[in-house]
């Protein structure tokens, strides 16, 4: 088991109610880097995020095949657990949805879950420092207790990104984050990414390519349901070699 | 002939504004007319002390501690068991031929007339059961009445919690149980509150069914086992007698001001609620 990947699939794909969503892929996410998936819409990127996680388990009829692992260990293993896994995977949805709760209690709720919640002191501190590492903490600090969808849509955003720090999971997941948001939000949910890849493993899908080429380390190109290529950010921008690829970065199509 | 536009649209709002302020008005009178028959009996006497003669004379006094316990006990038997039916229903299947048919079938329930419900009661608990014509058969056989009414508002209610936060709660390692109690729960309690009202206020509204298993005895129980008079009931005997016209109006006007206090503190209790939530 190589030590610099966090995550591999293998001849993976997704099926929702028979039909595939996602063909087959095989490819290597590295630790503590930061990995863009970008393509047009319905290319599977959601599917393969929501994978990772085992989200895709609440939709009624859907099914895998191939393998996916974290850390070397098959997550669809039928011993696997799935809650486990989520716990060390967070999310970051397209829309906010902070939970209609407070600030605080939002950040908290992942610390909290599992029946053996930490002791006041230390759910602050959580509070604080997730929040900082959100670039929130100085605009919420003196309303923590207010409620979470007071907030503008930009902060509602960095709220929930606190609130996966919070949980301390290895692995963070953003699915297109920035879609709903004006520049200055978006340019501080990145800043906060690529300071955050130094501790966790971030797989960032998204819609749009500069914001892959901004922050991505290696990027990877997704078109209906298939990987078509995949590697160094720069190299997918520059010198891709699938003209697919070409096209959809130099804005031919998508 | 064509009617302009402009016509059409002042006969509309003519129409269905008069709609509204007749059924107002009718509401309005009712509760007028039975607080002007019933008032004046109303006194602090009439509502501490015991019916004499049959409620020609007297008060109402365990008459409304029987209004009081038949409800409660049906909603501390409906409650759980309802909500808890429709958190397995909206929470814990699938959509399935099973979920389909149950839904079907509390649907059905929920039409059946209220004395089919007595008249199980009756043959089920107060004979087979042998518990007598008592708070306890009373109190089981309106649980079993309200329970469709209680199951199917809380499914709604469930239903209409949006569905990303589950999938956000989920996300974040919650199990299915820790998402529902922090998170669906608390956001569907407003409708589920809203169908213990419905089914508070059928209890309370009942008669047949009352009579045919919790009796019509009106002094006050000592125990689960003893029959319980409601102010429904009371009502009933008292006009259909022709016991008492002016104890019977005092007894439904008791009973008018008792549901809407009901109503206002459930709809304060609400609003408190959400209130501290959205702080």
């Amino acid at each position: 088991m190589n030590s610099l990947v966090k995550i591999a699939a293998r001849g993976f794909s997704v099926f929702f109610s028979g039909n595939l969503a996602l063909r087959s892929i095989t490819l290597e996410i590295h630790r503590n880097a930061i990995l863009g998936i970008i393509g047009p819409s319905g290319s599977g990127k959601t599917s393969f995020l929501r994978a990772i996680n085992r989200l895709n388990d609440l939709h009624p009829d859907s099914h895998i095949e191939g393998v996916l692992q974290l850390d070397g260990e098959d997550i669809y293993h039928p011993r696997f657990d799935p809650v486990a896994l989520r716990k060390r995977v967070g999310m970051v949805f397209a829309l906010p949805i902070p939970l209609p709760l407070s600030i605080y209690e939002n950040v908290v709720y992942g610390p909290r879950l599992g029946g053996h919640p930490p002791p006041r002191a230390e759910l602050d501190e959580l509070v604080e420092h997730s929040l900082r590492a959100a670039f929130l903490w100085d605009e919420v600090k003196d309303r923590l207790h207010t409620s979470g969808l007071r907030l503008s849509g930009g902060q509602q955003q960095r709220l929930c990104l606190a609130r996966v720090l919070a949980m301390q999971a290895e692995v963070i997941l953003l699915d297109e984050p920035c879609s709903g948001l004006d520049p200055i939000s978006t340019a501080k949910i990145e800043e906060a990414l690529t300071a955050l890849k130094s501790q966790h493993t971030i797989v960032l899908v998204t819609n749009n390519t500069k914001q892959a080429a901004r922050v991505a380390d290696k990027t990877a190109f997704f078109l209906m349901g298939e990987l078509v290529e995949h590697g160094p950010t720069r190299q997918i921008f520059t010198v891709p070699n699938d003209k697919r690829t070409n096209d959809y970065v130099t804005g031919r199509f998508g | 002939m064509r009617i302009p536009p402009r016509s059409t649209q002042v006969i509309a709002v003519g129409l269905l504004g008069g709609a509204t302020l007749l059924t107002v008005a009718v509401l309005v009178f009712i509760i007028v007319f039975v607080l002007d028959k019933g008032l004046p009996v109303v006194t602090w006497s009439f509502l501490t002390s015991d019916p004499e003669d049959m409620g020609r004379a007297g008060g109402i006094f365990p008459i409304i501690i029987g209004t009081l316990l038949l409800p409660l006990l049906s909603l501390a038997i409906a409650l759980p068991l309802g909500v808890g039916t429709a958190v397995y229903l909206c929470e814990y299947t699938r959509e399935t031929r099973m979920t389909r048919v149950i839904r079907f079938g509390t649907d059905c329930l929920a039409g059946i007339p209220s004395i089919i419900f007595g008249l199980f009661g009756l043959v089920f608990f107060v004979g087979m059961l042998h518990m007598g014509w008592s708070l306890l058969s009373g109190g089981l056989t309106l649980a079993i009445m309200i329970l469709p009414t209680i199951i199917r508002t809380s499914e709604e209610a469930l239903r209409a919690v949006p569905q990303a936060y589950r999938e956000v709660s989920c996300s974040m390692g919650a199990t299915r149980w820790e998402t529902v109690r922090k998170v669906v729960l608390p956001n569907a309690l407003p409708g589920i509150v809203t169908g213990v009202m419905l089914g508070a206020g059928r209890c309370i509204s009942e008669t047949a069914a009352v009579i045919f298993t919790a009796g019509t005895v009106a002094s006050m129980p000592t125990s689960a086992f003893d029959s319980v008079r409601t102010m429904a009931v009371h009502f009933y005997i008292l006009a259909r007698e022709g016991i008492s016209n002016e104890n019977a109006y005092g007894t439904a006007a008791v009973l008018i001001l008792a549901v809407l206090l009901l109503n206002l503190t459930a709809y304060w209790m609400m609003h408190a609620f959400i209130r501290r939530r959205a702080r």
